[in-house]
């Protein structure tokens, strides 16, 4: 498949992308091939290399070796950086700010302009559900509130490409329901989104799974295909089979 | 750390006064051998309060080199001209005789041209040549005849030690803030995950850098305000030079020590060690910059570090200012070492930022 073709295919293309910290390795040759408009779910026990991955496709991290593409542009997508959204594991929102606040910070930081911004942020207040908190500090929130407060930063530009780093960790399970809901939304109106979980009932939704293993890459695959080639009757289930199928 | 800073705070903490440079111009018609004024300059030479950096006179000495020496007092080269009159040692000697006689004896005089921009080294000058009339007076004539001591003060007329410390505790609390916040801002960003979101998105790591340098070089020109509107309605301060250049070297000491504290924040693998540098850095500032007594007093050994210390240059500068009442020709110095130190720190700043990807 020649550059052009990929890049109108897939946002996210990695070769053999390698990070080694002090000899230890992190990710080991990863090899990813997602579509545009896929809800792609990278799962995965802690220190599985999940994090790691997405730190290095959104240029946080410099790969030891191997490379990545991001719509067809070589990480760090310096040209496409606008269209990139990330929301980091620890929030990255300022809680001394309002939501408003925060909102208006990261719009100007991608140079959106005051009336883009002001019908922008009526509409992600609306998904995320907190018009009426606009006002209010970030520290007076609830810890579900932030959440949804940092998913609308890493939406205030309305990137084409999502990676979102457990996005649902510490959220209530009403409220993560919510949180798909979201996801689906955004992937209906052609958004691809990548996000991480170590909650494998909920990865599920996604429609295709990633699994990962000390570093490694030992599945991947739509949810029913994996739970069929497993005969698991879950993700988790299946997540157990490879990795026993990974140890042997 | 405990052993560091005790250290530090022993060999500083109000230590004597050392080499304070002083020119002496002798036109004492009586020679340089068996003169007082030879004597008292002998005395002087044996203790290492003053460093006589130049002793001119009696021969070929004139009134033209006393012009001179108040020039390098001017320019700040030294810190005082001691001047021994043409009849120094015989308008002495007569008063010597007038005492003895109980007739009333006409005072001899040595004029000190002192900058007192620091009182505490005008002071020891002063002191000094006291010190060294009564021993020579005493023990050559077991009598002291009234000698003047005509202080004539090049800098400070009026200074006195709240406008010493003014400019000091200027450069100090604008360097503590900005390097502090900094320090701790930047530990949040890095553990609140506001850091990697900032470097995804269209903003440059000088861009960082700079605005964290614009708005605490702010804050520090803002507090500085404040800590000269108090010192001056509630202290009474004098102000003798141009106020804004002052806040000027003030703000581009917030700069340099922000970027410090971000550079050191940046470099630290926790937010643990990145706290531990600010009494690393704060507390060998403090108390060797000149802040609350000169640098002078400061043993030999340890005043080399102190001309590695920015806030140094900063207090120099703002005193100069403040109290000599120099402008940007006198400053640039002081004012180019701070803009280097500004400018190295920012650059390493994002350097820094650009290596940890």
């Amino acid at each position: 498949m020649n550059m052009a073709a990929a890049e109108e295919e897939f946002a996210i293309l990695t070769k053999d992308l390698r990070k080694e910290y002090d000899g230890l390795v992190a990710v080991s040759d990863l090899g990813l091939r997602i579509r545009k408009g896929t809800l792609y779910g990278m799962i995965g026990p802690n220190g599985s290399g999940k994090t790691t991955t997405i730190k290095m496709l959104v240029g946080l991290l410099r790969p030891t070796s191997g490379e990545a593409f991001l719509m067809g542009e070589k990480v760090p997508a310096v040209r496409n950086i606008d269209r990139i959204g990330y929301m980091p594991q620890e929030m990255g929102i300022y809680t001394d700010l309002s939501v408003h606040e925060n909102l208006e910070l990261f719009s100007d930081m991608y140079s959106i302009g005051k009336g883009d911004f002001r019908r922008r942020e009526a509409e992600l207040l609306g998904m995320i559900d907190l018009e009426e908190r606009k006002g209010s500090l970030v520290s007076h929130l609830s810890g579900g509130m932030r959440h949804r407060v940092s998913l609308a930063c890493a939406l205030v530009h309305d990137p084409d490409l999502i990676f979102l780093d457990e996005p649902t960790v510490g959220v209530d399970p009403e409220l993560r329901v919510g949180f798909w809901d979201h996801f689906r939304e955004l992937r209906r109106r052609g958004k691809t989104i990548v996000l991480t979980t170590h909650y494998m009932d909920e990865a599920v939704r996604c429609d295709v799974v990633g699994m990962m293993r000390q570093g490694e890459l030992i599945a991947e695959g739509t949810p029913s295909e994996l739970m069929t080639v497993t005969g698991a009757g879950n993700l988790e289930d299946a997540f157990l089979s490879y990795a026993g199928r990974a140890r042997a | 750390m405990p052993l560091f800073m005790i250290a530090i705070f022993g060999y500083t903490f109000g230590g004597d006064l050392r080499e304070v440079s002083v020119f002496i111009v002798n036109l004492d018609g009586e020679g340089a051998n068996g003169s007082i004024s030879a004597s008292i300059i002998e005395d002087l030479a044996t203790r290492d309060t003053l460093a006589i950096v130049s002793l001119i006179g009696p021969e070929n000495a004139s009134s033209s080199e006393v012009a001179s020496a108040i020039s390098k007092v001017e320019k700040g080269e030294i810190w005082a001209a001691i001047v021994f009159g043409e009849d120094f040692t015989e308008s002495a000697l007569e008063a010597l005789g007038n005492m003895r006689q109980g007739m009333p004896a006409i005072p001899s005089e040595i004029v000190v041209h002192v900058d007192s921009s620091n009182p505490n080294v005008a002071q020891a000058v002063v002191g000094e040549l006291q010190i060294s009339l009564q021993k020579t007076l005493v023990s050559e004539y077991g009598l002291i005849p009234p000698i003047v001591i005509d202080e004539n003060r090049v800098y400070g007329e009026g200074a006195e030690f709240i406008d010493f410390f003014a400019p000091g505790v200027m450069g100090l609390a604008a360097m503590m803030v900005t390097f502090m916040l900094s320090i701790v801002s930047f530990v949040h960003e890095r553990s609140y995950g506001t850091l990697d979101r900032l470097l995804t998105t269209p903003v440059t790591e000088g861009e960082i850098v700079g605005g964290y340098a614009l708005a605490l070089g702010f804050i520090a020109f803002i507090q500085s305000c404040v800590i000269l509107v108090t010192a001056i309605v509630a202290f009474n301060i004098q102000i003798v030079g141009n106020v804004l250049l002052a806040l000027f070297t003030i703000f581009l000491l917030g700069i340099g020590s922000q970027g410090l504290g971000f550079l050191l924040s940046s470099n630290a693998k926790t937010e643990f060690q990145a706290v531990q540098f600010m009494p690393i850095v704060l507390f060998p500032s403090i108390l060797l910059a000149g802040v609350f007594w000169p640098i002078e007093a400061i043993p030999d050994f340890l005043r080399p570090v102190s001309y590695f210390i920015p806030l140094t240059y900063a207090v120099e500068g703002c005193r100069s200012v403040m109290i000599r009442g120099w402008g940007i020709e006198e400053v640039w110095p002081q004012l180019l070492v701070l803009a280097a130190f500004a400018a190295a720190m920012l650059l390493l700043s994002t350097y820094s930022l650009k290596k940890r990807r």
